[in-house]
């Protein structure tokens, strides 16, 4: 039999196909969004407290966060002030490549002007680089003036995670969200977000 | 079609037949004109295989298959992943509705003889369908290991231990452990998600080729193929595409209907579709006051309880479900369709009817000593309709089935 | 032998149920009807502050995670955390898993006290509702009180400052004859006999009336009926859409079909 595609049915089939689609639409949503980490994962995944005056000048904790290594570094004035002089070694002084949350607030590129937080994964391939504050000679760099090495492939940072020139790692080590309350630091929010 | 597009589907077609496979099985096919109701539940019954797998596989996703793990899980897809409780339902309901499309399905079969030759073989793939369905569910069943999984699974597998010298050994293989155990959830896991769905997706696919072969059948039980075109295609029928497509379309519309109503308001269907007592993990130490199967096993609960020998029990359920296998060399009627079969036939399918569902309510209810005469009555109507219908499909006066539709 | 026992028993066991007491409520007989309101926001938080300050002692809530009660009742956090969370470090990702170990609660009342999440998908709100109510004086058992409900439940009545004393007493009440009707006396008065198993409260005797103390379990079986399903209310109303959905698409699929039909019909 001959099928004759009047208006009407083109009318027709183009309803029922507009209405099946937006009906498809909706059902695929459960499917999809069930993929978002659970409540589960947001909770073993929420944001971790810590308590910083117990750290030392010059010295470096680390906690978990995300199943990532985060660093905690409390730096000494003279460190800080000596930053400017390891600019000329850097790749990206003012972390303008990168998403940076707390850009120009201090050099400690933190909320806080004594402390840094940086999310301890090399932003090479993702080892975790070694912190050696020293400012002594080293053998990846003779004139040292303190900060990061990542044992992997020979990666630098300084010692508030910016990367030197000419090294694997592309990019500044990133600085996670974060805010402290007195002495309580709270690594992966926003404060006021709760 | 653009000659670019049609040349690609040609080159594809001469490595791989698909262009003439779809024309032959779907777009071509030609289907009886005039079917009702009755002949769409065959498709619902593919939706819901497909909803039920895609939404089994999104349950995996969630789902611990261990004792210590199970049940929590359950309730960790139902609060702790986003629409996780859409899901689940879906999966809940679409076990139910699988069974309640398959019994129509089943049963349109039975009002219009599709098991006729030559369509036989049809109708044996379809029960062997059946049996296939009914161990997955009570597979299913047991993984939310809730007290109605535990205690169901207890019950069930202890029927084996009737089969005489080797009972004993055979349920403690079965479970894999001397009491229900993580090994059995591990193992009833694989069945249900892998072993199972392979078998049943390759059983509708020769039921499916089966049924092609031969073309579908018609209420009025008339043979289409006795009267063809120039061309060899059957003067009553139509192409598959679009009109059948269309129908099966409506049908899908009214279902989807039914399954939201069910889905998004009555998941639990009063308790006899998501059990109560599952609501509370296993509890090896205590027996729920009311053991009773999801709805679709009542009929076959019925009979069982009716017996009052083990052995016997599973017997009779057995043979059950097995005399449906062989109804196409029960049925001896020269009318395929119950339009033109005699009055017995009409009387007989009545009282099946009636006696039938009587059975599905007694599986669901308390027993007492009324109730048991009736499921034994039951269960009696139930062998006589098939063990009885050589006899009478044979003796009644049939009317003439017509040439044509 | 044994098996044949064993599956004779499960496959009958529900007959002893009935035999005594199975009346849906135990010895109360027909549960109260209770209707819930998941979107009524002030009751459910009055359910979950009655939950956290009386029952939280004892039983868990452990599939519910804190925060999703605090984001689907409307509570903002700083307030859930003052006056809902117990316990020194909950965070409020974390599952409510109780305050008490199972193998002292043993020891106190020779069962671990169950956890409560699901009791109302359990055993019905109707039922819950019901047993909370059906506490009674019974100098027998080791915590003065026996349940209607659950005859013999380890449970103490642990809202009895609030409801006041509840004891079993007898009515007066009217004889009815095998037909429906009510017996009466030549005057037209019903003959009335003395009927036992009542519950009764004495008045005064806690801090609520009885009506408010309804109130009070009302607000909490509510809360207990969320907590057995959160997304409930989700899902009823999202269920509205999927229908209407349906019910458009099989008008306009029903359509086609009718005007294709018309090419061999």
């Amino acid at each position: 039999m001959e099928e004759k595609i009047t208006t009407r049915r083109k009318v027709l089939i183009g309803m029922t196909s507009a209405v099946g689609a937006v009906g498809a639409s909706f059902a695929v949503v459960p499917f999809i969004a069930s993929w978002n980490p659970s409540a589960k994962a947001k909770a073993v995944g929420g944001p971790v407290k810590v308590d910083v005056s117990k750290i030392q000048v010059g010295q470096k904790i680390q906690v978990s966060w995300r199943k990532q290594p985060v660093f905690v570094i409390r730096h000494s004035k003279e460190a800080l002030a000596g930053l400017s002089k390891v600019e000329s070694k850097l790749d990206d002084p003012s972390s303008l490549k990168i998403d940076e949350p707390y850009r120009d607030v201090n050099p400690t590129r933190s909320t806080s002007n004594e402390y840094t937080v940086l999310a301890g994964v090399c932003t090479h391939l993702g080892c975790a680089p070694k912190y050696y504050p020293e400012m002594e000679s080293q053998p990846w760099d003779e004139s040292w003036v303190g900060g990061f090495f990542c044992p992997c492939h020979g990666s630098m940072f300084d010692i508030v995670g910016r990367v030197f020139k000419g090294v694997p790692a592309p990019t500044n080590l990133k600085v996670p969200p974060h805010y402290f309350d007195g002495s309580i630091l709270t690594i992966g929010e926003e404060r006021g977000t709760a | 079609m653009t000659q670019k597009s049609s040349g690609f589907f040609n080159w594809i077609n001469a490595r791989l037949p698909i262009v003439n496979t779809f024309e032959r099985h779907l777009s071509k096919h030609p289907v009886p004109k005039k079917v009702n109701f009755w002949y769409l539940f065959g498709a619902l019954a593919s939706v819901v295989l497909i909803i039920q797998i895609v939404s089994g596989i999104w349950l995996m996703f969630g789902y611990e298959n261990t004792e210590e793990g199970a049940f929590a899980s359950i309730e960790y897809i139902m609060r702790d992943i986003e629409y996780g409780w859409v899901i689940r339902y879906m999966h809940t309901t679409g076990a139910s509705m699988f069974f309640a499309v398959v019994y129509l399905h089943m049963f349109r079969g039975l009002l219009y003889g599709s098991y006729h030759k030559p369509r036989e073989l049809v109708w044996v793939f379809g029960m062997t369908i059946y049996l296939v369905m009914m161990a997955e569910g009570f597979l299913g069943y047991v993984l939310p290991y809730g007290q109605m999984s535990y205690w169901g699974a207890q019950v069930i597998i202890s029927l084996f231990g009737a089969i005489p010298y080797i009972g004993e050994s055979l349920e403690i293989w079965v479970r894999g452990d001397y009491y229900i155990s993580g090994a059995t959830i591990s193992r009833f896991f694989a069945l249900h998600v892998v072993a199972l769905p392979l078998i049943l997706i390759a059983l509708v696919f020769m039921h499916l080729v089966a049924l092609h072969e031969v073309g579908a059948g018609n209420p009025e039980g008339v043979d289409i193929e006795k009267h063809l075109d120039e061309d060899g295609v059957p003067l009553d029928s139509v192409p598959f595409f679009p009109y059948k497509v269309l129908n099966a379309l409506v049908a899908i519309g009214i279902f989807g209907i039914v399954f939201s109503i069910i889905m998004f308001f009555f998941p639990e269907g009063g308790g006899y579709m998501l059990e109560l007592a599952n609501f509370e993990e296993a509890n090896p130490l205590s027996t729920p006051e009311h053991i009773a199967p999801v709805w679709y096993y009542s009929p076959y609960y019925a009979m069982l309880r009716a017996v009052p020998d083990k052995l016997g029990g599973l017997v009779v359920m057995g043979a059950a479900i097995a005399i449906l296998f062989v109804v196409p060399w029960l049925d001896r009627s020269k009318a395929a369709s119950i339009r033109y079969k005699g009055i017995l036939s009409k009387i007989a399918m009545t009282i099946f009817i009636i006696s039938w569902l009587m059975l599905a309510w007694l599986g669901t209810v308390p027993v007492t000593a009324s109730r048991t005469t009736l499921s034994i009555i039951g269960t009696i109507i139930y062998f006589a309709f098939f063990l009885l219908m050589p006899i009478y499909t044979s003796i009644e006066k049939t009317r003439p089935v017509p040439e044509r539709l | 032998m044994k098996k044949f026992l064993l599956v004779a028993f499960l496959l009958t066991s529900y007959q002893e149920a009935f035999a005594a007491g199975g009346a849906p409520c135990g010895d109360y007989g027909e549960c109260d009807s209770f209707k819930a309101e998941l979107n009524n926001m002030e009751s459910l938080q009055l359910g979950a502050l009655t939950f956290i300050n009386h029952c939280y002692g004892c039983h868990s809530l452990k599939y519910s995670r804190w925060g999703r009660i605090a984001k689907d009742l409307d509570i903002p956090e700083g307030i859930f955390n003052d006056n809902l969370v117990f316990g020194a470090n909950v965070k409020l990702g974390d599952r409510m898993t109780g305050s008490m170990k199972p193998a002292v609660s043993e020891t106190w009342f020779g069962i671990a006290p169950p956890d409560l999440t699901l009791v109302t998908r359990l055993h019905g709100s109707d039922w819950v509702y019901t047993y909370l109510r059906a506490f009674y004086e019974d100098s027998s058992k080791p915590y003065g009180v026996n349940n209607m409900v659950y005859p013999g439940a380890a449970m103490p009545n642990v809202l009895a400052m609030l409801q006041g004393q509840q004891i079993l007493s007898c009515k007066d009440v009217p004889i009815i004859a095998s037909n429906g009707g009510v017996r009466r006396d030549e005057m037209g008065d019903d003959i009335t006999e003395e009927k036992c198993g009542y519950l009764k409260t004495i008045q005064g005797s806690g801090a609520l009336s009885v009506q408010e103390f309804d109130e009070v379990i009302y607000n909490l079986v509510n809360f207990m009926t969320y907590i057995g399903e959160p997304s409930r209310s989700d899902r009823e109303r999202m269920g509205w859409y999927a229908i209407l959905f349906f019910v458009v698409f099989t008008a306009l699929a029903y359509l086609l079909f009718r005007e294709y039909q018309k090419d061999y019909h």
